[in-house]
């Protein structure tokens, strides 16, 4: 079965130990990973995604998909408000810089709405993967050994959210192999 | 001795193309995080890197079963639109050069997306044996 999962931990390193260990289920056979991301969120609520672009356009797209994603993992309607913060997650080059969410200037009301939408509280990371798995034990014994929360959704529910168009559907900014920025110690 | 024990270890000629796509997408991933002049000089080598990855994907498609079979068809057809753009920003400059590289880069992670569905397909089959 095809699925989307979100592990969410509390720190940036066990973070890249839960990626590396879902690429190590690939290599094994186990699993068939189709891509992965590190998404951070520091003591502020700023979002950062680990990717290589630096194009503003791609950045944005990279933000929208993945902001919309980590918010269908809280729930149906946690895509729109995803996506909407995810607008403004940028998308810095090798880590090492933060890049505001600007989700402080939301108001209280709308903040609460955003942060009630996203599975990634403050000062936690995930890494986000795009899988083929055939046992959900797999993922989820890893991931419990490393201290994870594991969160899944079928791929089909992504196909039938409005959100989820083809100028954002997350699979395109999911690196397909492990990509790991040399910087990323820089968030801890 | 279990045979249907697998060895991680050895790779197969679809594990092969799929590490040759993903570092296709790295390369051009790579060229397309760097200034105008810096990637056109790193395009220059992404042409022939598609192609030798559509040649691997050639090599390889008479092995697999018919799902992977289909996958690794339209995988071809991304790699053709993959060296397509690769072949027009070598040609194109400033926006229109930025462009074709985004089409590139897409391209590409279609591409390595239908080798790795054809390696899911295989894995899959392989369990339900």
């Amino acid at each position: 079965m095809r699925n989307y999962v979100a592990v969410v931990f509390n720190g940036t390193s066990k973070a890249y130990e839960a990626l590396h260990a879902i690429w190590q289920l690939d290599s094994e056979g186990e699993i068939t990973v189709h891509g992965t991301g590190v998404v951070h969120r520091n003591d502020l609520g700023d979002f950062q995604v680990d990717t290589k672009e630096t194009h503003p356009g791609l950045a944005t797209a990279v933000g929208v998909g993945l902001g919309a994603l980590l918010g269908l993992f809280a729930g149906p309607a946690g895509a729109a408000v995803g996506a909407a913060g995810g607008a403004a997650i940028g998308a810095a080059t090798g880590g090492a810089v933060g890049v505001v969410a600007d989700l402080g200037r939301a108001s209280t009301r709308d903040q609460a709405g955003v942060e009630a939408a996203f599975v990634l509280a403050r000062g936690q990371s995930a890494v986000i993967a795009d899988v083929s798995e055939d046992r959900t034990s797999y993922i989820d014994n890893r991931m419990s050994d490393l201290g994870g929360v594991v969160y899944r959704r079928a791929k089909s529910d992504l196909e039938d959210d409005a959100w989820f168009d083809d100028d954002y559907f997350p699979s395109r900014y999911l690196y397909p192999y492990e990509y790991i920025p040399s910087a990323y110690s820089g968030w801890d | 001795m279990d045979t249907n024990v697998k060895d991680p270890k050895v790779k197969d000629a679809l594990d092969n193309v799929r590490a040759a796509a993903q570092q296709l997408h790295a390369a051009i991933g790579d060229a397309a995080a760097k200034r105008n002049e810096a990637a056109k000089a790193d395009f220059q080598a992404i042409p022939l890197k598609t192609k030798a990855v559509m040649d691997s994907i050639k090599g390889s498609i008479g092995a697999q079963n018919e799902v992977a079979k289909k996958h690794l068809t339209e995988a071809l057809t991304h790699l053709e639109a993959t060296k397509k753009h690769a072949d027009q920003s070598l040609k194109n400059t400033g926006q229109a050069f930025q462009t074709s590289v985004t089409q590139t880069l897409a391209d590409a992670r279609a591409a390595v997306e239908k080798v790795t569905e054809a390696v899911a397909a295989k894995r899959s089959a392989q369990t339900h044996k």
